[in-house]
């Protein structure tokens, strides 16, 4: 499903160079929950764009569903964000003007489906995670549990095989925390690969497995 | 997404109202300066010609002068004589002549009661007024039957008339040119006129028929003659022929350049038109830096809004914007900006023109003619406005098509 062969990320600033990630190898199932842990500075945020397509790896291969994803153009590589990831991220990254209705509305538009089939889809999702009441408000008028819910519903608008978090209970009380991670147990349990960076111990019990990043490697 | 879009972008228009309208005002001011200017370029050009067809429209003047080329056996030098006889048989002589008229001039004492001015007065053919555009307004021009009879009667410009009779009866009257009566036949009809020759405008002239003119104060030869060609785009061909037929006919060297001066209007109002046209150009040039000073505003307020929502570029090319698509929402947003400061400028200056409409006209009117907001006027502004629009919306556009999502998300 997630295939990464041998991944190098080098940034360049000026004369200086940055290796993030010096060879990291990685093989996540369809259906896997995984979490990827390690300190600052590791990599792991690097590592999450790179199998988010935001960022492509300097060196290795990347194999997303039998694609080859350095062979890609930028515009390619939102299609695949629009319709196989959905992202979750710590600071929810909603767009503030936005009601949450537009909010979920946004990649659903990316897409380019028609005005009925959106309604529908942000119909379904809102009431799903039980926020149908509050679609004409904005993000500042929400609970931080709240934002994340529709953060959530906006990562699943397009019904993408994998969720991609990082650190997606960082910024929430622990009752919230709780919340969400229940919610992404139960995707996980439809079917869906969850891909969760965090240094949480305790949020990362939820997964099947743990990759451990260090200084650019996955630790065996 | 239509909503969205508007909602952006009344929401960023409103929440900087102080920088909108700056921004706004540079475009509805450049706007405005584009369409006056060229109204303006447009309509002096317009009046400027209407005013040269004052003197006549296609048609060529000639005047005999004197040799400048030696021709068998005459030295340089030699006069050219023309009698009125034989400019009205060149007709039969050339071909491709629709009108012709010979011409004597003299400056004349001109009196009706005890009011006395030296104007001009004009000897000439019927034909003449219509090739000079001395269309009567009451009354009539002279006619063949003054011409046989050489009677003595004339019609007068408006001016002279107006001098002589004020708002009084003028057809019929009896005024004495040089203590010899003439009766007024008819008043011309009041015209714009900024090209002339030999004596003043049409509109302080007595015109009389050349018949009474050479018997009356003994003129053989003709100061100039005037003739309009059946087709109008030919008039340098005629030209010459006849002044081959006259070089025969006087003997002087069909080559030689100024024996007979010629003044074909037909170029001088090509040039004209060319003049009024870069003229309107200039101006359309000059109102096109203040519009471009206007997209410059636009342009930099862009770039300070793409920056601002970084973020939300970021935003969304994380869950799937193609690039063109952040790049068609900030161009459209920069054009509506455009567009919306070009409505407003069209609107002042369509305020403004009509303000002009109630000027108080007369000279004013004459030589500027009016202003109005016509299809080229309106075609070339649009055009130009486009023209920057695309420019400055493109520009902060492609930056925000190119933000890195990454770097954007980090924000």
């Amino acid at each position: 499903m997630i295939e990464l062969e041998g991944i190098k990320k080098v940034f360049r600033m000026g004369s200086q160079s940055l290796e993030a990630l010096k060879g990291v190898s990685l093989k996540i199932e369809r259906g896997e929950f995984i979490s990827i842990m390690g300190p600052s500075g590791s990599g792991k945020s690097t590592l999450m764009n790179i199998i988010g397509c935001l960022d492509t790896p300097t060196e290795g291969e990347y194999v997303l569903d039998s694609d080859r994803v350095a062979g890609l153009s930028f515009d390619q590589l939102a299609a695949v964000r629009n319709r196989k990831i959905g992202f979750v991220f710590q600071n929810f990254n909603l767009l503030p003007y936005a009601t949450a209705w537009e909010n979920v509305e946004l990649p659903l538009l990316f897409d380019g489906k028609n005005a009925r089939k959106r309604k529908e889809r942000v119909t379904e999702l809102l009431k799903a995670i039980g926020l149908y009441d509050w679609r004409e408000h904005r993000p500042s008028e929400l609970s931080g549990g709240q934002q994340q819910r529709i953060a959530l519903a906006r990562a699943l608008a397009n019904d993408p095989p994998i969720l991609l978090a990082d650190e997606p209970t960082g910024n929430l009380d622990s009752r919230s925390g709780e919340e969400i991670m229940d919610i992404l147990t139960e995707l996980w349990k439809e079917g869906r690969t969850i891909v969760m960076v965090t240094h949480n111990d305790r949020i990362s019990a939820h997964s099947q497995r743990i990759v451990r990043l260090f200084d650019g490697l996955v630790l065996p | 997404m239509i909503g969205i879009f508007f909602r952006n972008l009344v929401r960023d228009l409103i929440r900087q109202p102080l920088r909108t309208s700056l921004t706004l005002s540079g475009v509805v001011w450049g706007t405005f300066s584009v369409v006056l200017l060229i109204a303006f370029g447009d309509s002096v050009g317009k009046a400027q010609i209407k005013r040269f067809h004052g003197m006549g429209q296609g048609i060529v003047l000639m005047f005999p002068s004197r040799t400048t080329l030696p021709w068998q056996g005459f030295l340089k030098g030699k006069p050219v004589r023309v009698t009125p006889e034989m400019v009205e048989e060149i007709p039969d002589k050339v071909p491709g002549i629709e009108v012709i008229s010979p011409e004597f001039v003299g400056s004349r004492l001109i009196s009706y009661g005890r009011k006395e001015f030296r104007n001009t007065v004009r000897g000439v053919n019927p034909g003449f007024e219509r090739m000079r555009n001395t269309i009567a307004e009451k009354g009539r021009f002279i006619n063949p039957e003054d011409m046989a009879g050489r009677k003595r009667v004339c019609m007068i410009g408006d001016v002279l008339a107006a001098d002589l009779f004020g708002s009084g009866e003028v057809i019929g009257q009896t005024i004495f040119i040089d203590s010899v009566p003439f009766t007024i036949v008819g008043v011309m009809l009041k015209k714009s006129q900024n090209s002339n020759y030999n004596g003043q405008r049409d509109e302080r002239c007595a015109f009389i028929p050349w018949t009474t003119f050479s018997t009356l104060y003994g003129y053989k030869y003709v100061s100039n003659f005037i003739f309009r060609p059946l087709d109008l785009g030919r008039s340098k061909a005629v030209t010459e022929d006849i002044k081959k037929h006259l070089s025969k006919l006087l003997g002087f060297n069909p080559a030689d350049p100024d024996a007979i001066f010629t003044w074909d209007t037909m170029d001088f109002e090509k040039q004209f038109t060319t003049f009024f046209l870069a003229f309107t150009v200039f101006l359309g040039v000059i109102g096109s830096f203040t519009l471009l000073v206007g997209g410059v505003g636009v342009a930099s307020i862009m770039r300070v809004v793409v920056e601002e929502r970084t973020r939300e570029i970021g935003i969304k090319l994380a869950v799937g914007a193609r690039r063109r698509t952040i790049l068609w929402q900030f161009f459209s947003e920069s054009l509506m900006i455009m567009l919306l400061g070009g409505l407003v400028g069209f609107g002042l200056s369509a305020g403004a023109l009509q303000a002009v409409k109630a000027f108080p006209t007369g000279s004013f009117v004459e030589f500027i003619g009016m202003p109005v907001l016509n299809p080229l006027v309106i075609v070339s502004t649009v055009l130009i406005l486009l023209v920057i629009g695309v420019v400055a919306g493109m520009l902060p556009a492609r930056t925000a098509a190119s933000t890195d999502p990454i770097a954007a998300l980090r924000k």
